[in-house]
C-alpha cells in the first residue's frame, strides 16, 4: 500500500516566527534559549518579522493549507511567540476556513481556568476552526517560568483536567486539586466545537504523555524524536488505543516534516541547507542543563536523552538530522513520494510542514508554500482519493 | 560509586520509615551525634571518622538521595523534619547532638527549631537556607551540574577520587540529576526558606557555626546571616578549605569534636 492513509489528507502549515536577526558574535553563547540576552531583541526589526510571519501563515491558507500552527516557547530568539493566543486571535479575521492549531500553550505556564477561556474564545471567534495541544513545555520553559520543573509532570496532569472539566460539565462547578482550588469554576465563553475542540498531546515520547493521550482520546505528534522512535510511538499509540476502546485515527497522528521543494533537488538543497542549519545549529542551540531541568525527566529518560540532545541541539550534521528528523528537501514529485512513503509507514494522513525553516527569507518561504500548494498538496490528496476509491469498488 | 566511599567502620542499617525505605550508616559507641549530611553523599562521610572515636554516629540518608527511597511527595521541609521524628523514633534517640552540613545543616535548623529540647548541642556546617542579599550566590540550580564539583572544594583533589573517570559517566549524571530533582522539590520555587529567620531565636542549645574560608558555594558572607540571626552561636572559620570544610580540613573536624565533648 502507498499513499496517505485514512479519509480526507490534511496539510498544516507550522511557523516558529524566529527572531532571526542574531549578533555576529552570537556563537559566543552557549544558548539562544534561557540566558541569551534580550537586549538582541530590536522591536523595529521584530515588527517587520511579525508583519511578515502573519502574511506567510495567512498565504497558507490561500496557497492551499487545510490549517495553521502555532506554538509557544520564552526567552528564546526561537520564537516570537511567548503567547501563541495571540497570534492565533490576529490570524483569524484574515483566514476564513484554515483550522487555527495552537499546539500549544504549555497548561502550566498559565491558570487553566484562562487557559479554558482563552482556547474558548478563539474557537467563538473562529466558528470552530480551533484545534489545540497540551505541550508539557521544554526544559527550557521551566527556567523562564515559576513553575517547579519537579512537580511539572503532576501540575499539568491537573491542569488538563480542571480544563476539561471546564468544557465538559456545566458551570458553576468546583474544584479541589494539590496544586488549583476553585470554589467557582464557570468560565465563560464556553468552546463553539461541541463538546470541545480537537485535542492533540505534543511530545518527545514520554510513557507518561502517551499515555495520557490515549486515555483522553487525544491526538499524539512526536517531535525531536528519532524516525524509528515516531514508528514505535504511532504502533504503540494504535495500539493502546484500541485497547481503551477508541481507535486513533490516522488524522489524530500529526507527521512533522522539515519540506522544501524547488525545481531541482540541487537547488532544493541549496536553497534550504543554510536555513535547516540555522534551526538546528542557532535556533535550537541550548545546553543539557536548560533541556533537562532538575526534576523534569525521570533519571531513566535523562540517560536516554544525554546522547541525543548532543546531536539535536546545537551540535549539527546533516546525517544526524536526516536520520532524527523528518526531512523532505526536493522536487515536488520526490516530495510527494517522501511524504506518502512516510504517511503510509506511519498511519497517518495528517502533514504539519515546517515550511518556513530557520532564517530562510520571505522570497523562500513564498515560493516553497506557493509550490507545495501547487505540485505536492493536489497530488497526494488525488493519490489518496483514488486510493479510496478502488477500496471501495 | 557510593557503596565503596562508605569507610567499613560504618554499619548499615535498613529502616521503613513510615512505608519509605531508609538507610542509616553507624560506627563508634558513646553519646549519640547525629549527621546530617547535605545534598549529596557521594563525596563519602570519610571525614566522620574521627568522630567515631568518642561518639556513636548516626548518619541517615535523606530520602530521594542516593541509597533511599524516593518520596515524590516530600516537598516541604516539614516532611522532612517528621520523616526524623518517625526514623529517632525508630532507632530509640532520646536526646542527641546535631551535625547538619549544607543543606543538611538547614535540614538540623528546622529540627532544632521545632524539637530544641531533644538536642544536646548544635553544630551547622556551611549550612544552607537563609536568603542572602547577593542571591543568586549559593542557588545551586544555576550552576552546570558539571561545575558543581570543582566549586564544592578549595582543592580539587580532595574530590577527585570521588569523580569518575569519563565526565560523561551516564551513571553518575543520572545519580546527580536525581539528586537535583529531590532538592528542586524542596527549593526550586525558593532556594532558601524564607521564614526561617523568624524562628531562628529557639535554636538556645549551644550552637557552633563553621565556614570553609574559601567556600565558593555559599561564601563566606553567607555566615553573617547566620551570625546575626543566632548571635549566641561560636563561630569558627578554617582556611584552605571549601564549602566541603569537614573533608578539606582536619581542624574543622576536630573543632566539631571538641565543641561536642
Amino acid at each position: 500500500m502507498g499513499g496517505a492513509s485514512g479519509s480526507d489528507v490534511r496539510f498544516d502549515f507550522m511557523h516558529f516566527m524566529p527572531y532571526v536577526h542574531l549578533p555576529e558574535n552570537h556563537k559566543d553563547y552557549h544558548s539562544t534559549w534561557v540566558d541569551f540576552p534580550n537586549k538582541f531583541y530590536d522591536p523595529k526589526k521584530g515588527h517587520a518579522l511579525y508583519q511578515r510571519y502573519l502574511a506567510e501563515l495567512v498565504l497558507a491558507e490561500t496557497v492551499g493549507f487545510d490549517a495553521i500552527v502555532v506554538n509557544e516557547h520564552h526567552n528564546t530568539a526561537y520564537s516570537m511567540m511567548a503567547a501563541p493566543n495571540l497570534i492565533a486571535a490576529a490570524i483569524i479575521p484574515q483566514t476564513k476556513t484554515a483550522k487555527i492549531c495552537v499546539w500549544g500553550t504549555p497548561p502550566n505556564l498559565e491558570y487553566p481556568n484562562r487557559l479554558a477561556e482563552e482556547y474558548a474564545m478563539l474557537d467563538v471567534m473562529s466558528e470552530g476552526r480551533l484545534e489545540v495541544a497540551f505541550p508539557l513545555g521544554t526544559g527550557m520553559e521551566y527556567w523562564a517560568n515559576p513553575i517547579n520543573p519537579a512537580t511539572a509532570r503532576a501540575r499539568y496532569r491537573e491542569s488538563i483536567d480542571i480544563i476539561l472539566k471546564c468544557w465538559t460539565q456545566d458551570g458553576p462547578t468546583a474544584y479541589y486539586g494539590d496544586f488549583y482550588t476553585y470554589r467557582y469554576l464557570n468560565p465563560w465563553p464556553r468552546p463553539y466545537q461541541r463538546p470541545y475542540p480537537p485535542c492533540y498531546i505534543v511530545g518527545t515520547g514520554s510513557p507518561e504523555t502517551v499515555d495520557l493521550a490515549v486515555k483522553l482520546g487525544f491526538g499524539y505528534s512526536a517531535v525531536f524524536v528519532s524516525k524509528t522512535r515516531a514508528l514505535e510511538l504511532n504502533a504503540q499509540l494504535r495500539k493502546s488505543s484500541a485497547e481503551y476502546g477508541h481507535p486513533v485515527r490516522p488524522e489524530q497522528l500529526p507527521l512533522q516534516v522539515i519540506t522544501y521543494v524547488a525545481e531541482t533537488k540541487e537547488k532544493a538543497e541549496a536553497e534550504a541547507s543554510e536555513h535547516i542549519r540555522f534551526f538546528f545549529e542557532d535556533a535550537l542551540r541550548t545546553t543539557p542543563n536548560f533541556l533537562a531541568p532538575p526534576g523534569y525527566l525521570s533519571v531513566a529518560e535523562l540517560k536516554k536523552r544525554a546522547a541525543l540532545a548532543d546531536k539535536l541541539h546545537g551540535g549539527f550534521s546533516f546525517e544526524n538530522v536526516n536520520e532524527s528528523f523528518f526531512l523532505a528537501v526536493g522536487t515536488a514529485d520526490q516530495v510527494v513520494e517522501q511524504l506518502e512513503d512516510w504517511a503510509a509507514k506511519m498511519g497517518t494522513n495528517h502533514f504539519n510542514i515546517l515550511g518556513a525553516i530557520g532564517n530562510m527569507p520571505h522570497w523562500k518561504v513564498v515560493k516553497n508554500l506557493t509550490l507545495i500548494g501547487q505540485d505536492v498538496i493536489p497530488r497526494i490528496r488525488a493519490n489518496a482519493a483514488a486510493e479510496r476509491r478502488v477500496a471501495a469498488e | 560509586m557510593s557503596a565503596q566511599a562508605f569507610p567499613p567502620q560504618f554499619k548499615r542499617e535498613t529502616h521503613i520509615v513510615n512505608g519509605l525505605k531508609t538507610t542509616v550508616l553507624t560506627a563508634g559507641s558513646g553519646e549519640p551525634l547525629v549527621f546530617f549530611h547535605g545534598a549529596g553523599i557521594w563525596h563519602g562521610i570519610n571525614f566522620a571518622l574521627p568522630w567515631t572515636e568518642k561518639f556513636r554516629v548516626i548518619i541517615p540518608i535523606h530520602p530521594g538521595l542516593d541509597e533511599a527511597d524516593d518520596d515524590p511527595a516530600m516537598n516541604h521541609v516539614n516532611d522532612y523534619v517528621v520523616h526524623y521524628l518517625d526514623l529517632f523514633d525508630a532507632l530509640g534517640l532520646g536526646t542527641f547532638s546535631l551535625v547538619g552540613f549544607s543543606l543538611g545543616g538547614w535540614l538540623a535548623a528546622n529540627f532544632a527549631v521545632q524539637h530544641g529540647h531533644r538536642i544536646e548541642r548544635l553544630v551547622l556546617v556551611g549550612p544552607a537556607g537563609l536568603r542572602g542579599k547577593e542571591q543568586p550566590k549559593g542557588d545551586l540550580f544555576l550552576l552546570p551540574p558539571e561545575e558543581i564539583p570543582s566549586l564544592l572544594v578549595s582543592s580539587f583533589d580532595v574530590i577527585k577520587p570521588y569523580l569518575p573517570d569519563d565526565p560523561k559517566d551516564l551513571d553518575f549524571m543520572g545519580a546527580r540529576y536525581r539528586e537535583g530533582g529531590t532538592l528542586a522539590r524542596l527549593w526550586w520555587e525558593h532556594p532558601y526558606y524564607r521564614k526561617l529567620p523568624r524562628y531562628l531565636h529557639r535554636l538556645t542549645m549551644p550552637t557552633l557555626l563553621v565556614w570553609g574560608e574559601e567556600d565558593k558555594l555559599l561564601p563566606l558572607q553567607n555566615a553573617e546571616l547566620w551570625r546575626q540571626a543566632v548571635p549566641k552561636a561560636e563561630f569558627q572559620t578554617f582556611k584552605r578549605a571549601g564549602h566541603l570544610v569537614l573533608d578539606e580540613n582536619r581542624d574543622a573536624v576536630n573543632a566539631v569534636q571538641k565543641f561536642l565533648s
